[in-house]
């Protein structure tokens, strides 16, 4: 919410499509701009109106849907291909590879930014099309996979708080690393090739930690190249049908 | 959501995973060439692999987020207890945030013929500790 927020109010961006899964929860709201009152709403719908309160001249668009979703795809397509740049605040490496592929797709500039486990610090990646994709900057950063290992909803208590499974952040540090993803965005859309941004990756620590930081503060740029072989981004499309591959797979296996 | 379902999964299983599996069973006899069943979601791979003087039957699964999540490989075929053997007999093939870059697994890197050969080395090392009760390799670190 904190980059969007930051995005919304500058007067060069006139729409903002918005696809967010997530309901209001109580766990949320000392961390949120919304109050308890809010709880239970679509947090699009929460955050559209937050942003028609400030700028009421911007248009907004929501998709109350999961980005990887099969049954929305062709929505989410259909928006993505009317958007100048994507940014992606998704908290699990298959939405993000998702969201890659989306953006690569359709020739989109994207930013992304990840705030680390404890607030400790955080990335702020900025892809342009032909450079490198998520796939090969998540390879050279050679970090652990982080996917959505949330548990199921407790569907006979909807609403209920729920407990994080990761260190959470403070706010204070989701807004430092939310701040610098949308001063990349805005580079980033004022000029798409990305001058003046000479890296593909900037990691901000926000605290010193014994064997990770040695210092707080002291951004890091990371200008990671496109990997030459990467099976995510160099490799061919592949059309065709799934099952019958698999049943000319077998068949020449002889099983 | 199965890895059926996935765009990016699909793509992925179209454009590199089949013709890397067509590949290595082009060049394998019939008996040691790799089958591919759609299970829940999943993908799963059956064959068997000879690293030196045995036969094992295994099975190899691409989760639902593949290729983010890597693939798990069980033996099928009943092992003694060894180092680096997990739960059902599922082989401990990579270590994710590893600072050496074969023993993460990478998504823009490897391709499920890639933990195939991590399986064949993981049991050619087993053969070995079954011998002389000491893992021939270093852990991963």
């Amino acid at each position: 919410m904190a980059v969007l927020d930051l995005l919304g109010r500058d007067s060069r961006i006139d729409t903002i499509l918005l696809v967010e899964p997530d309901t209001y929860k109580p766990h949320n709201v000392h961390r949120h701009y919304f109050p308890a009152a809010s709880c239970g709403k679509p947090k699009a719908d929460l955050a559209a109106g937050w942003l028609a309160e400030r700028r009421p001249d911007l248009r907004v668009e929501t998709l109350v849907a999961d980005l990887c979703d099969p049954a929305c795809a062709g929505r989410i397509d259909e928006m993505v291909s009317r958007a100048d740049i994507g940014v992606c605040a998704v908290d699990n490496d298959r939405a993000k590879l998702h969201w890659d592929w989306l953006m690569r797709r359709h020739s989109k500039p994207w930013t992304l930014g990840e705030v680390l486990a404890g607030g400790i610090g955080g990335f702020v990646h900025m892809f342009v099309p032909g450079g490198p994709c998520f796939a090969c900057v998540a390879s050279q950063l050679q970090r652990e996979t982080k996917v959505d290992d949330s548990p199921p909803p407790d569907y006979s208590a909807p609403g209920h708080a729920i407990s994080e499974a990761s260190i959470p952040a403070s706010i204070s540090s989701v807004h430092a690393i939310a701040s610098l993803h949308a001063l990349s965005t805005l580079a980033l859309l004022g000029d798409e090739d990305g001058r003046g941004w000479d890296s593909t990756t900037r990691l901000l620590p926000l605290r010193a930690v014994p064997g990770i930081f040695n210092r707080a503060l002291e951004t890091v740029n990371l200008p990671f190249a496109r990997l030459a072989d990467c099976l995510n981004c160099s490799s061919g499309k592949g059309g065709g049908d799934l099952l019958e591959a698999f049943e000319c797979l077998n068949r020449a296996a002889g099983s | 959501m199965g890895i059926l379902d996935n765009p990016v999964s699909k793509e992925r299983l179209l454009g590199v995973e089949l013709p890397a599996l067509q590949a290595y069973n082009s060049q394998r006899d019939p008996e040691y060439r790799v089958s591919v069943e759609p299970k829940g979601g999943e993908l799963q791979l059956r064959y068997r692999l000879k690293p030196a003087h045995n036969v094992y039957e295994l099975v190899t699964v691409l989760p639902d987020s593949y290729p983010v999540i890597a693939p798990t490989t069980r033996v099928l075929t009943k092992l003694e207890s060894c180092p680096h053997l997990l739960y059902q007999q599922t082989l401990c093939l990579w270590k994710q945030a590893s600072r050496v870059a074969d023993s993460r697994w990478d998504p823009a890197r490897f391709t499920a013929v890639f933990a195939i050969q991590a399986a064949w080395r993981w049991l050619a090392c087993y053969e070995i500790w079954v011998v002389e009760k000491t893992w021939p390799i270093p852990e991963a670190r």
